[in-house]
């Protein structure tokens, strides 16, 4: 399904705060499956998602979704097979548009847009019936702008347009880190719901330990550009959240000396 | 009393000209608001754009081409020039009102080269105008219905696209563009074309005006955008720009109303140098008010310094 083969990716490249982002990095994801991918700051995961949706060009190495190497493709092609939920509410949406012209935008995320009229009854009456799976009430707000809902709004709103269309790869970058704890559990639950029932390959990035037990099929911990750990299977059911924050703590004794 | 009756009087006669005239800069505004509003990429371009439309035009006039044919020229010479802005901002980085003035500046000279010299006189050619037997002196009624029923198609040609689903992602590329190239739709393809649609829109109105004034002239650019951003600014003050449709329709509403300003504050014997600074003035207010009202909130920090 995404197969990632040795990408590499320098910022600055000959300067004097030259960064590896991605050092060679290699990972593949099955039809299906659903990873967990965590690492401390800096250890290269937005740099992968980015890589993977194209927002990112890379040096060298190469990206593979449903076999076809899509590694040169700009991010508005890549679009067709995968959608992205961002961190931020506010990048996922746009704001001065309604409710329901959000939806139709992430509706023909993988079609060709026509001269036909946008929004008509028969697409209204399904955002409503999408939406109404959120228990927000935004199925009642179809017209109202996506500014005036709040952040978990926003988000959930979010969610529902990535796993609409069902596309090929769903890319989750730390998208509850910014709504409070009820608002993050209520988008949490309608992620892992939608993945399962979609069977959605999905890769979610996160710093929080207890979903990265909870949740998914395999664990992935990067660490300075490459995969330090992966943890599935029989392992991934056992593991623990102490478990997994061991494997930080050896990154941060190795810092701690060398600093 | 007889000051006030005098200036009515002279506002009042020149009203139906006042109109059609502010018929014909309609679309100047319009080629204003698309890019700023429905883009989020403020641009100079019109600038150019409009004595572009208007060189063209003489020219082709000059030359004996109809006049329909004129304005369709014009049109496409517009939208490669508005092309040509939004490639230099997005090829190069280069900021739109940077990249808008670049264009302007460069557009001054290729308007020189079509036509020449400075100005050239058409009078007495064909126009579009003729096609209404209406005209008589002092009421200029070919021209506000030929004007007004283009300003008519244009709108309910521009309101329906913008429902549509290329239309609804065009709209995405200002809102949102990261949004939009997540969602699949080309910001590139988007951006040049809607740039380029609305420099076309103030190039035809650069040649409606030739056809309308019997002269095209390389200055007749010449702070037609700051009348036009002050054309816009009324009519959203006006009719709003909560929805696509109250969007379009300021840009509209907002040159009728304005130019009859204008024209009031001539007839009111303010004298015309004076205009730009006036004008200037108000598109001024009419940016600042929201900071005004703004800053009477708690912690005006850096203003009370400065005071």
């Amino acid at each position: 399904m995404l197969d990632i083969r040795s990408a590499r990716k320098v910022f600055y490249k000959g300067q004097a705060d030259e960064k590896v982002a991605l050092d060679g990095l290699s990972l593949s994801l099955a039809t299906g499956e659903f990873g967990i991918v965590i690492g401390s700051n800096g250890a290269g995961k937005s740099s992968m998602l980015n890589a993977i949706s194209g927002a990112l060009v890379l040096d060298s190495g190469k990206i593979l979704i449903n076999g076809a190497d899509v590694t040169a493709m700009p991010v508005h092609k890549r679009a067709t097979r995968l959608a992205r939920v961002f961190q931020d509410p506010m990048r996922g949406t746009a704001a001065s548009m309604t409710v329901a012209e959000n939806m139709l935008l992430a509706d023909l995320r993988s079609q060709k847009r026509t001269l036909r009229q946008g929004l008509n009854a028969t697409r209204l009456a399904s955002y409503r019936e999408r939406l109404s799976i959120l228990g927000l009430g935004l199925e009642n707000r179809l017209d109202t702008r996506v500014d005036l809902l709040s952040g978990g709004q926003r988000q959930s709103l979010s969610l529902i347009m990535a796993v609409g269309g069902s596309p090929d790869l769903l890319l989750l970058d730390e998208h509850t880190a910014a709504l409070d704890p009820r608002t993050a559990e209520i988008v949490m639950q309608a992620t892992v719901r939608a993945v399962n029932a979609l069977k959605l390959t999905t890769l979610m990035v996160t710093h929080n330990m207890q979903h990265a037990v909870d949740y998914g099929s395999r664990v992935i911990m990067l660490d300075a550009g490459r995969v330090l750990l992966e943890v599935t299977g029989e392992e991934k059911a056992r593991v623990t959240v102490i478990d997994l924050i061991g494997h930080f703590s050896v990154k941060t004794d190795r810092m701690l000396l060398a600093s | 009393m007889g000051f006030i009756q005098d200036v009515l009087t002279s506002f009042v006669a020149i009203m139906p000209v006042t109109l059609a005239q502010s018929l014909i800069l309609a679309f100047v505004v319009l080629g204003i608001m698309i890019p700023f509003r429905m883009l989020n990429f403020p641009d100079l371009t019109s600038e150019g754009a409009f004595p572009l439309g208007g060189c063209v035009c003489g020219v082709l006039l000059a030359a004996g081409v109809s006049p329909l044919t004129c304005i369709v020229v014009a049109f496409a010479a517009g939208f490669a020039a508005g092309c040509c802005t939004a490639f230099i901002h997005l090829r190069f980085r280069i900021h739109t009102l940077l990249a808008g003035i670049l264009m302007m500046t460069m557009l001054y000279s290729i308007n020189l080269r079509i036509m020449g010299k400075s100005n050239l006189s058409v009078f007495g050619s064909p126009t579009v105008f003729d096609w209404v037997p209406l005209a008589r002196p002092g009421f200029p009624a070919s021209k506000i219905v030929v004007a007004g029923l283009l300003a008519l198609v244009v709108f309910a040609a521009l309101y329906m696209f913008f429902r549509t689903e290329k239309g609804t992602a065009v709209r995405a590329v200002g809102a949102n563009p990261d949004m939009a190239e997540a969602q699949g739709i080309n910001v590139w393809a988007a951006t040049i074309g809607g740039v380029g649609l609305a420099s076309a829109f103030s190039a035809s109105s650069g040649a409606l005006m030739v056809q309308s004034q019997g002269f095209a002239d390389v200055n007749m650019g010449l702070g037609i955008l700051i009348n036009g951003l002050a054309a816009l600014m009324i009519g959203e003050a006006v009719v709003g720009k909560q929805t696509v449709w109250r969007q379009l329709l300021a840009p509209f509403a907002g040159a009728i109303i304005y130019y009859q300003l204008v024209s009031f504050c001539l007839a009111a014997g303010m004298p015309p140098p004076d205009l730009k600074l006036a004008t200037g003035l108000f598109v001024l207010a009419m940016l600042a008010l929201p900071s005004l009202k703004r800053s009477r909130g708690p912690a005006p920090a850096r203003e009370a310094i400065r005071e």
